[in-house]
């Protein structure tokens, strides 16, 4: 019996009200599974002192560092037990230097993600051309090219990145290749469909014509095409840009980096001011690519 | 051959492992009007296929405008078949995405040809011949619409203005009046009726009323084979209707789209 027999098979004996049930049975089953065995193994803790350390956490985080820019002290000083003072430190100037790295950063996040986004986006299109189905390429390359797309998209981007950082050294380099190598596989998702819902018809009336392959290209396939691959490529440049800032983490470069830094340091006034400019550029990045998606539809 | 658009002797078409079409002999000649008529399934649209070279002929020989399409004819060949055959199909077959003057350019990409073509630009005097054929169908200030946006019967209109400007010798149309209502059906039909007044046109038609405007010939095909072939006059309402009356001694066949071969972009 084949896979898709298979799968009709399993579909049509839980379709039904009775199927249903039995389907939101072994949900709950397996919920309460998961559940119980932690629990069982003594995995389900808080840890010792819950909320005291929430309480503590959220003080912290409720003074981003970035405050110190206008009241931090100017003239913090060190000192050593006897009262001599060891060093005086400018809290301002200090915050100002942190939020230069910060930018710094931000753009290098953006840098990984732009050009790690458009290496997939390059990546995948031949793929999805090969898997789209209303295309019939040969299934040999068909498989090869779905098998190909499915492997990439499993991977996790941190684990790509890992792998690649041993290969190319640390830096953006091995960001953008993680980046490029795991969206390849969502690309080829998100493109394979466009291509699969192209209207055959409009290709039809360009073909009626006599016109030649690269005229039914340019006036029919790439017209109705080309909005959905932009509006694809927005989406997943956005999530790209999401993605990239846990890149850092593993030495990739960006803000991962100093998330890693202000978190081992415990600096959560640090780790705050670093969210909160991820947020602000994820939210404007949406926007912008919310507006533009839906002035293509 | 002299003045022949069309001569079909002994053609049969399968699909499937069943015969979709089964003519003797069917010659049409320049500046006929053809209405085909006959059932669901019949073969109309096969036929129309057959003369475009979307749909191969098992046997038999097929000549339109001079192009021997019998076997397989090379791709190069078909294109310019086809440059010379305007078509209207029942599914308003235009490009959505493009603008309605788009749509109507695109009937001379037999002329224009290069990277023109791929930009989408068209020579000044493609633009103004489109600007006249939308000017002609009533639509010239619906020019820059979007095609998906418009209705059915503009879009139809849309789809003879291109007509218009790719001056065809030959003008199949498929149901061009199935979506419309009468109104619009009545003014399209009028529409196609003028665009073919310097070429051939066959067209498929359900509502006998609209037979006047576009035939002067009446061709019934029952089961894919021809049933009658009779100028409009001699056709009455009892021939239609033993034409639509399913037929005991041969099995109706059911209603099915012809299987087209599977296109592939790579071969």
């Amino acid at each position: 019996m084949s896979v898709h027999a298979l799968t009709n098979h399993f579909v049509n004996r839980f379709s039904g009200r009775l199927g249903f049930l039995g389907l939101t049975l072994i949900y709950a089953l397996l919920v309460a599974a998961c559940l119980g065995t932690l629990a069982r193994d003594d995995e389900l803790s808080l840890g010792r002192n819950p909320l005291a350390n929430l309480v503590k956490t959220a003080g912290e985080f409720a003074h981003p560092s970035f405050l110190d820019l206008w009241f931090g002290n100017p003239n913090l000083q060190y000192k050593s037990d006897d009262g001599t003072v060891l060093r005086v430190e400018n809290r301002q100037e200090v915050e100002a230097d942190y939020l230069a790295g910060l930018g710094r950063a931000t753009w290098t996040t953006i840098r990984i993600a732009t050009l790690g986004s458009l290496l997939g986006a390059l990546l995948a299109l031949p793929l999805a051309v090969l898997t789209a189905r209303n295309l019939a390429a040969p299934k040999p390359l068909a498989w090869l090219a779905k098998g190909v797309l499915d492997v990439a998209r499993s991977i996790h981007t941190l684990v790509f990145g890992l792998v690649l950082v041993g290969i190319v050294g640390l830096g953006p380099t091995a960001g953008i290749l993680a980046i490029g190598l795991h969206s390849m596989g969502t690309y080829g998702k998100l493109f394979a469909e466009a291509i699969e819902s192209l209207d055959m018809a409009a290709i039809d009336a360009v073909r009626s014509v006599g016109a030649t392959p690269d005229q039914v290209f340019f006036n029919a396939v790439w017209p109705s095409v080309l909005p959905q691959f932009v509006s694809s490529h927005l989406y997943v440049w956005e999530f790209n840009i999401r993605d990239s800032t846990i890149l850092g983490l593993i030495g990739a470069g960006g803000l991962g980096l100093l998330i890693t830094e202000a978190t081992s340091l415990f600096q959560w006034g640090r780790l705050s001011t670093v969210l909160i400019v991820i947020a602000l550029m994820v939210s404007a990045f949406d926007a912008v690519s919310r507006r533009i998606r839906q002035a293509l539809s | 051959m002299n003045g022949m658009v069309i001569s079909l002797q002994q053609v049969c078409c399968i699909a499937g492992g069943r015969s979709l079409l089964d003519v003797g002999t069917l010659n049409i000649c320049h500046g006929e009007r053809i209405a085909i008529v006959g059932h669901n399934g019949a073969g109309k649209s096969t036929l129309l296929r057959l003369l475009t070279g979307f749909m191969p002929a098992a046997h038999g020989r097929v000549d339109v405008l001079a192009h021997d399409l019998s076997g397989s004819p090379s791709p190069r060949e078909l294109r310019a078949l086809r440059r010379e055959v305007g078509q209207i199909h029942q599914g308003l077959h235009l490009v959505g995405r493009l603008s309605a003057l788009e749509n109507v350019l695109i009937g001379s990409l037999g002329r224009v040809t290069g990277w023109r073509s791929w930009v989408r630009h068209f020579p000044a005097d493609e633009v103004s011949a489109a600007e006249a054929a939308l000017h002609d169908v009533g639509l010239l200030a619906r020019a820059t619409t979007r095609a998906d946006k418009l209705s059915g019967g503009e879009r139809q209109k849309i789809a003879i203005a291109r007509l218009l400007v790719q001056r065809p010798k030959l003008i199949l149309a498929d149901e061009p009046t199935a979506a419309l209502d009468p109104a619009a059906a009545g003014e399209v039909c009028h529409l196609l009726a003028q665009a073919a007044s310097h070429a051939t046109l066959v067209t498929i038609v359900h509502n006998p009323s609209l037979l006047p405007l576009l035939a002067d010939r009446v061709i019934g095909l029952k089961s894919g084979r021809i049933a009658f072939d009779l100028p409009l006059s001699a056709v009455d309402d009892q021939k239609l209707t033993n034409l639509y009356r399913p037929d005991e001694t041969v099995p109706a066949v059911p209603w099915q789209l012809p299987d087209s071969p599977r296109r592939s972009a790579f071969s």
